[in-house]
């Protein structure tokens, strides 16, 4: 696909680098030629100098024949505009980042009257992100498909958990009887994709799909259960606290916020009366604790250094807060973090490239199966991909030990009305089932992408069980 | 440094140079020649390409790297050509291979055969196809046709591609080397079919028509274009050299209908603007040496055409015009071919860019505080662009009388050691007096043949790629 993205910062940046690696041809638009020059350096995309607002300069970069423009400069207005005219030039699917909370409650407006087909507000998507965390505790990262009815959740193995050690098909029935699978293990930067002979080992990183109360179930045989959050405790107070308090207010959790500038403190008390603002340091330990941080049940780090967030984070968890959330926008500072035990490392700039890769990723595949929802898992090492099984898809009704499907691919959970199948050998995909898949290899657009082509399927025995033995 | 990514990228290289040194076989299998020194030669880089291609390398490949093994790939890359012209058996030694296969793939066209003629058939053919690799750049081949090498390949492109702005045409590295190569294969046989209904033998035609689309100039007659002493073919080859000297990516605006950018393509006309006004003055000089203004013009404008495209064919002896044409034509080699073409010299958008920043500096005289951008195409370049033409300059103009200081050890006229080393470094061919067309360079002594080697493989680089390569910084592991 032809896409035009203007503005290379942050987000712009980790879009294109996905979307290169994803055979796309990326145009990049950037007033700042340092900017471009980075792009163009590390990846294999064009850049086009210019102000993404003037038609000449999206011309110049395609934008009359792009099947997708991303706008995501620092300025809301630039973005909009921008949308506009590339829809004018021809671009046919436009996406906007607008931030500005003032624009957040006219935004389906501004949608339809601008004409942008999707507008994305990166910290309003992480302070969702943050709320469903906070909602179940026990996971260091959670996604869901089916609209709720199931859940993926990574969580860190430690030492005296009576998973490790032994292999998954010597589970007791205990747990075999829970519709829930393993279905990725990450250990050491690697990520496996298990069968029932794989033996847990600690500081594996597991990610399990299935029903939410199954999990729930499973997490207390664990011995992990949290119970649910009732304060959260919020250092920081930029746009992502905002959302965030407004959705924990909501969710009737009380939050107490951390902010140091006493304007801006006077601002987030009339906008969330319900919230305790707090005007102090949040990296002074001394402050936190005789705000009584170590008797809340969760703490989320929210200030605008990542290094700050971190060092709070680990002050806190040091406190035995038993949930400890930090934003940190620097990828490499995200492995350190969780090599010293901080398992909730969030970023919103990860966060708002993957709700628009999502969407180009549905955009690809408008025949064939429908793709209707991606996550990336294990930094990205590995995707969780729903689709909606149509009757073109191959091998419909074929049972699942038959099928050869490529290595690195798992069918992890069949839904089919109002059933959560957890697929065994005997199981079958039909029509209108909604599937969700496991690839360690980013590529798979369409359901039948994840089978091996009809030659490999005769003489290779490599694949791995669909399903599993667990 | 990561030694062992740039030698995979090599062994690529190698491997592609296997599959062409094929192509001559071809050649010398149809006249009924020994294929021998084809088939040897490319058994040898198979295997040497096979055997590199087996070093495990971790991804690590940045702009270092990319020059790195630009100018690596073309010191091996001169080396291996070579190996043809020597199992042949038809060059006295293996400096004068090098320094044939060299000035093949630089595109320069200087010589040191004597006798053209008595040669065999595949080993001219193998002379002019290096310039036509050459001319379009090695690497920019292997990136079109070689899937992903896992690497950053603009890269190679970047460093292979002449000019001081480097630019895609489309988003993808892999896609802009297709179509530059489908253009230049189009180019190429539109070249061969004009002069076959001009006349010329199909196997000549082939053979020019390789020399002006790298706009390199060997011929496979000793006296080049003049021993068909016809205007039609000087007139085909004059618009096809001319043609190949401009910047490719205006081909590509044209194709994509955006004629508009084309016109308004400083440096085309600033190009054409300056094949005009050399052409007429040298026509005015020379038409007393001639019968009619037309004969003059004919020779003035083909000569002219081959000398600022650097191909260096020629019609006439012009070493044997009047002083004023010959300096005409020194000027115009180092003002060279356009940006993004297959031409050498300092390239006209530099000469732009330098003549406007002089400008500035003297506006700035007169007005101490004005601030004032340097504007090409319309589009503002940015300063350090401006700073880089201004070193590129200087660079050339330092190693062009560094060049020329070793070549004097030959104890030849300064005319010819200067000259020379200008059209080597120029990528030209032909120099003045003795190094004239209708001379060669054979005279030299080993040493000044292999500085003139490095000077040509400098000047179709643009020195960067190759300085690296002897920068003790490059070698350092940190």
């Amino acid at each position: 696909m032809k896409i035009v993205i203007v503005g290379n910062g942050k987000v712009g940046y980790t879009l294109a680098q996905q979307l290169v690696r994803e055979e796309h041809d990326i145009v990049v638009v950037d007033t700042d030629e340092s900017a471009l020059r980075r792009a163009s350096d590390a990846l294999d995309v064009m850049g086009v100098r210019g102000n993404g607002v003037s038609a000449s300069t999206l011309r110049d970069a395609g934008a009359d024949e792009a099947d997708l423009l991303i706008s995501a400069t620092d300025s809301d207005e630039v973005n909009m505009i921008c949308c506009l005219t590339a829809k004018n030039l021809g671009t046919k699917y436009t996406i906007a980042r607008i931030r500005n909370p003032e624009y957040a409650n006219g935004v389906n407006d501004l949608r339809r009257i601008l004409g942008i087909d999707m507008i994305i507000n990166p910290e309003n998507a992480t302070a969702v992100e943050i709320s469903r965390l906070l909602r179940f505790p026990s996971a260091a990262n959670i996604e869901t498909f089916c609209r709720g009815r199931v859940e993926l959740m990574g969580f860190r193995l430690l030492a005296e958990d009576f998973l490790v050690g032994k292999p998954l098909r010597n589970l007791s029935s205990q747990v075999k009887k829970l519709s829930l699978l393993f279905c990725a293990v990450e250990r050491d930067s690697d990520v496996i994709i298990p069968n029932g002979a794989f033996v847990p080992q600690a500081g594996d990183k597991l990610y399990l799909i299935g029903r939410p109360t199954s999990l729930d179930q499973f997490f207390h045989t664990l011995g992990r259960y949290t119970p649910s959050v009732k304060n959260v405790f919020i250092v920081g107070g930029g746009k992502i606290s905002l959302y965030l308090a407004a959705i924990l207010d909501k969710m009737k959790i009380k939050v107490k916020l951390v902010e140091r500038n006493l304007e801006r403190c006077r601002f987030i008390s009339e906008e969330l009366p319900h919230t305790t603002v707090l005007c102090g340091d949040g990296t002074d330990q001394e402050f936190l604790e005789s705000e009584r941080l170590p008797e809340s049940d969760a703490f989320v780090a929210l200030t605008d250094r990542d290094e700050d967030n971190l060092i709070i984070s680990l002050y806190a968890m040091q406190q035995g807060l038993p949930k400890v959330i930090a934003k940190c926008n620097r990828q490499n500072y995200t492995s350190i973090a969780r090599a010293i035990g901080l398992d909730s490392v969030i970023s919103p700039k990860l966060i708002t490239a993957q709700h628009i890769l999502q969407v180009v990723r549905g955009m690809q595949n408008s025949q064939g199966s429908v793709m209707n929802a991606l996550y990336r898992i294990a930094d990205g090492a590995a995707e969780a991909m729903e689709f909606t099984v149509s009757p073109s898809t191959n091998y419909l009704g074929v049972s699942l030990r038959d099928l050869r499907l490529k290595p690195g691919i798992l069918i992890s959970v069949i839904v089919r009305g109002n059933q959560i199948i957890i697929p065994e050998g005997s199981t079958s995909l039909q029509a209108n089932d909604n599937v969700i898949i496991i690839s360690r290899n980013s590529g798979v657009l369409d359901l039948n992408d994840i089978y091996q082509s009809a030659d490999a399927y005769n003489r290779s025995d490599l694949t791995e069980e669909a399903g599993g033995a667990q | 440094m990561n030694l062992k990514l740039v030698l995979r990228v090599v062994s690529r290289v190698m491997v592609l140079e296997a599959i062409a040194i094929l192509l001559p076989m071809l050649v010398a299998l149809l006249y009924r020649e020994s294929p021998i020194p084809f088939a040897l030669s490319s058994a040898l880089l198979l295997v040497v390409g096979l055997l590199l291609a087996r070093i495990p390398s971790k991804k690590h490949f940045y702009t270092r790297e990319g020059f790195f093994s630009v100018g690596l790939i073309w010191l091996l890359t001169g080396i291996a050509g070579a190996l043809p012209f020597y199992f042949s058996g038809e060059f006295a030694s293996f400096v004068d291979c090098m320094f044939e296969s060299y000035s093949g793939f630089t595109t320069t066209g200087a010589s040191i055969l004597t006798t053209i003629e008595t040669h065999s058939k595949g080993i001219l053919f193998w002379r002019s196809f290096t310039h036509w690799m050459g001319g379009m750049g090695v690497l920019v081949l292997v990136t079109a046709i070689v899937p992903s090498m896992g690497i950053r390949s603009h890269y190679l492109t970047q460093a292979e591609t002449p000019g001081p702005v480097f630019s895609k045409l489309v988003p993808k590295q892999a896609q802009t080397s297709k179509i530059l190569y489908q253009i230049y294969c189009v180019l190429t046989l539109a070249e061969v079919a004009c002069l076959k209904l001009a006349g010329m033998p199909l196997y000549d035609a082939f053979i020019h028509s390789f020399s002006s689309a790298g706009t390199g100039g060997f011929s496979n007659r000793n006296i080049s274009v003049g021993a068909y002493n016809s205007a039609a073919i000087e007139l085909i080859i004059t618009v096809f050299i001319l043609l190949f000297s401009l910047n490719f990516a205006l081909y590509f605006l044209l194709l994509t209908r955006r004629f508009r950018e084309v016109l308004e393509s400083d440096e085309l006309r600033f190009f054409l603007g300056v094949v005009a006004v050399s052409t007429l003055l040298i026509a005015v000089n020379i038409l007393p040496m001639y019968e009619t203004i037309w004969q003059s013009l004919r020779y003035a404008v083909f000569q002219v055409a081959s000398i600022i495209s650097t191909t260096g064919f020629s019609s006439t002896d012009f070493a044997l015009w009047p002083q004023f044409s010959q300096a005409i034509l020194i000027l115009l080699m180092f003002f060279g071919a356009c940006a993004g073409s297959t031409g050498g010299g300092i390239k006209s958008s530099r000469i732009l860019i330098l003549l406007r920043s002089i400008r500035r500096e003297l506006h700035r005289i007169s007005h101490p505080n004005s601030v004032e951008v340097i504007k090409l195409d319309g589009k503002v370049l940015e300063e350090d662009t401006v700073r880089s033409v201004l070193s590129f300059v200087g660079c050339y103009m330092l190693i062009l009388f560094l060049a020329t200081l070793v070549i004097s050890l030959d104890n030849f006229s300064f005319t010819v050691s200067f000259s020379s080393a200008l059209t080597c470094l120029s990528n030209v061919g032909p120099g003045l007096e003795a190094v004239g067309p209708m001379g060669n360079f054979s005279a030299f002594s080993p040493l000044s043949k292999l500085v003139m080697s490095a000077c040509m493989v400098i000047g179709r680089l643009e020195i960067m790629p190759i300085l690296i390569l002897f920068s003790p910084l490059a070698w350092k592991k940190v």
